[in-house]
């Protein structure tokens, strides 16, 4: 696929998900004040009842920058649900027309998926910065552009790392239909052993080394983590080659899934 | 009338399970996804739990009270109302309602209950098994008058986030949009999912009066662990009440708005 049509495919993404414009912006924006509520009045009240200053080694306001940086890389990692869109073409059989078309069939859908979280990402930098602006120095502590640079790095790691996640998943539409199911139990997975629900730390010391070897951490807490410089350059580049590594693992186990998939498939739909 | 209904109730039962079961391996991927999801809010708490003693003035059994409620809140959702709601939209936009408004049955209540989701059923099993499991081994006496709030309490906060979510989902009669204001709804949902102590001020007048989620699954625990539990069930049963008039009230209102397959 040329770079050229891979743009060309992902702009036709980023304009089908901004079609609704007014919904998209109003959706976006109640979900980050439901976000910001729910996130500083739970780290408030474990504030108060412990009567700690730190919580897994967060200051309360780190902890709010914490929950509203990870909900916001969140959605520019995961996006729409355009992953759903791959299995619903095995089902109706959609998935015939690509057989014709001179690209891969995963490269097309991965800009299709790119396009559609570029208003995500219009989101990341709009509401992260006016976040970390109300929150004045507090808000910008840890942050540098060496981090912020790396930050786009890790992002962009997280983004291929989830659609290599994905891929095996919806392949699984060639044998059963209810494969959003499993859309959502890799979320909840994810968010919990990622650092979205909470962060990586508040876990026991015994349970880190595993968090870091699987590849949750690296779709949500280590951009993060990234950007507020709580990690080295070791660690930064040890965090891109595991990503990375499981990366390449997925996409393999992604290709023997298609390739049994593609032998059960009609055409027909199911 | 109510045998009536209860029959052809029985009937949509009979014929869920039936489809149900001539796609074995979708079933059990529902199932395994609320497992993960039941797991998923048990080590949310107790991670939580290893750094502070108390959430919204709850301790870590009361806690586990709170999250086998909410299991069995969203079980029972997902078994009855769940698949329903999730297609009505598409029935408005498409004019498929035509059919269900022909049928000579409340279209409230059959477009609600139709489609029993039997796998579903399997995890309501699991959550009231959570449940008895939270209920003998919290450490304090739970008096019978106690319990007996609780069951009742925990009926009107599913029936009340039943009719939360269609007051959200009917709008679709006038917006034309493919989910109504579900999405929303769903953003605001999880503040149902925490304790209600954590919310304050504003936040809390807010989740307790207009947008009565903290009731769903907190106020049946109040219910249960707090010495007086009649005025908690009155809350809810008030609330409960308002917002099955609203529903039913916006729903004749959107059925009279809804012109078939150009709505």
């Amino acid at each position: 696929m040329t770079p050229r049509l891979f743009l060309h495919v992902a702009s036709m993404g980023a304009r089908r998900t901004l079609s609704y414009r007014a919904n998209f912006w109003i959706q976006a924006l109640l979900t980050f004040l439901a976000e910001l509520g729910l996130a500083w009045f739970l780290w408030r009240g474990v504030f108060e009842a412990s009567g700690a200053t730190l919580v897994a080694g967060f200051t309360f306001e780190a902890l709010v920058r914490y929950s509203i940086l990870v909900a916001l890389v969140g959605r520019v990692v995961h996006g729409t649900d355009l992953e759903g869109a791959v299995a619903q073409e095995i089902y109706d059989g959609g998935l015939s027309r690509y057989r014709v078309y001179p690209v891969s069939h995963y490269a097309f859908k991965y800009a299709q998926h790119l396009g559609a979280l570029l208003p995500a990402l219009v989101q990341l930098v709009l509401f992260g910065l006016a976040w970390i602006l109300i929150q004045g120095r507090a808000g910008l502590e840890g942050i540098t552009l060496l981090s912020a640079l790396g930050f786009v790095a890790a992002r962009a790691a997280a983004n291929v790392l989830q659609f290599a996640l994905a891929w095996p998943i919806q392949g699984v539409a060639f044998w059963a239909e209810n494969v959003w199911s499993l859309m959502a139990a890799l979320r909840f997975v994810s968010s919990i052993l990622g650092g979205s629900l909470i962060p990586l730390a508040a876990f026991p010391a015994s349970a880190l080394p595993w968090l870091e070897a699987l590849p949750f951490r690296y779709l949500y807490a280590f951009p993060v983590e990234v950007l507020t410089g709580t990690v080295d350059a070791a660690g930064f580049a040890r965090g891109l080659a595991v990503a990375l590594g499981w990366t390449l693992v997925l996409r393999w186990v992604g290709e023997r899934v298609w390739r049994r998939g593609d032998l059960s498939y009609s055409g027909a739909g199911m | 009338m109510i045998q009536r209904y209860l029959a052809i109730y029985a009937a949509c039962v009979r014929f869920s399970f039936k489809r149900a079961l001539e796609f074995r391996l979708d079933f059990f991927f529902r199932v395994f996804m609320d497992g993960l999801w039941y797991a998923m809010n048990f080590a949310f708490f107790g991670l939580i739990y290893r750094h502070t003693p108390l959430l919204g003035g709850w301790d870590e059994p009361q806690i586990r009270l709170f999250a086998a409620g909410l299991f069995v809140m969203d079980a029972v959702h997902m078994t009855l109302f769940s698949n329903n709601m999730w297609w009505l939209p598409t029935f408005v936009n498409r004019g498929d309602l035509d059919y269900h408004l022909l049928r000579p049955v409340s279209s409230l209540f059959f477009l609600s209950l139709r489609d029993f989701a039997v796998n579903s059923f399997l995890n309501l099993l699991m959550a009231l098994g959570i449940l008895v499991w939270a209920l003998t081994s919290y450490p304090h006496p739970l008096p019978a008058e106690n319990l007996a709030a609780y069951g009742l309490a925990l009926g009107m906060g599913i029936f009340l986030h039943y009719a939360l979510l269609m007051v959200f989902l009917v709008p679709v009669f006038w917006l034309h949009g493919s989910t109504g204001l579900r999405d929303f709804y769903y953003v605001m949902d999880r503040f149902a999912g925490r304790p209600d102590g954590l919310w304050k001020g504003w936040l809390r007048r807010l989740l307790t009066t207009i947008l009565p989620l903290a009731l769903v699954v907190s106020v049946p625990t109040r219910a249960l662990v707090e010495a007086e539990p009649w005025g908690h069930v009155l809350h809810l049963a008030l609330a409960s009440g308002a917002f099955f008039v609203l529903l039913v009230t916006l729903w004749r209102a959107g059925l009279r708005a809804y012109s078939s397959a150009s709505s």
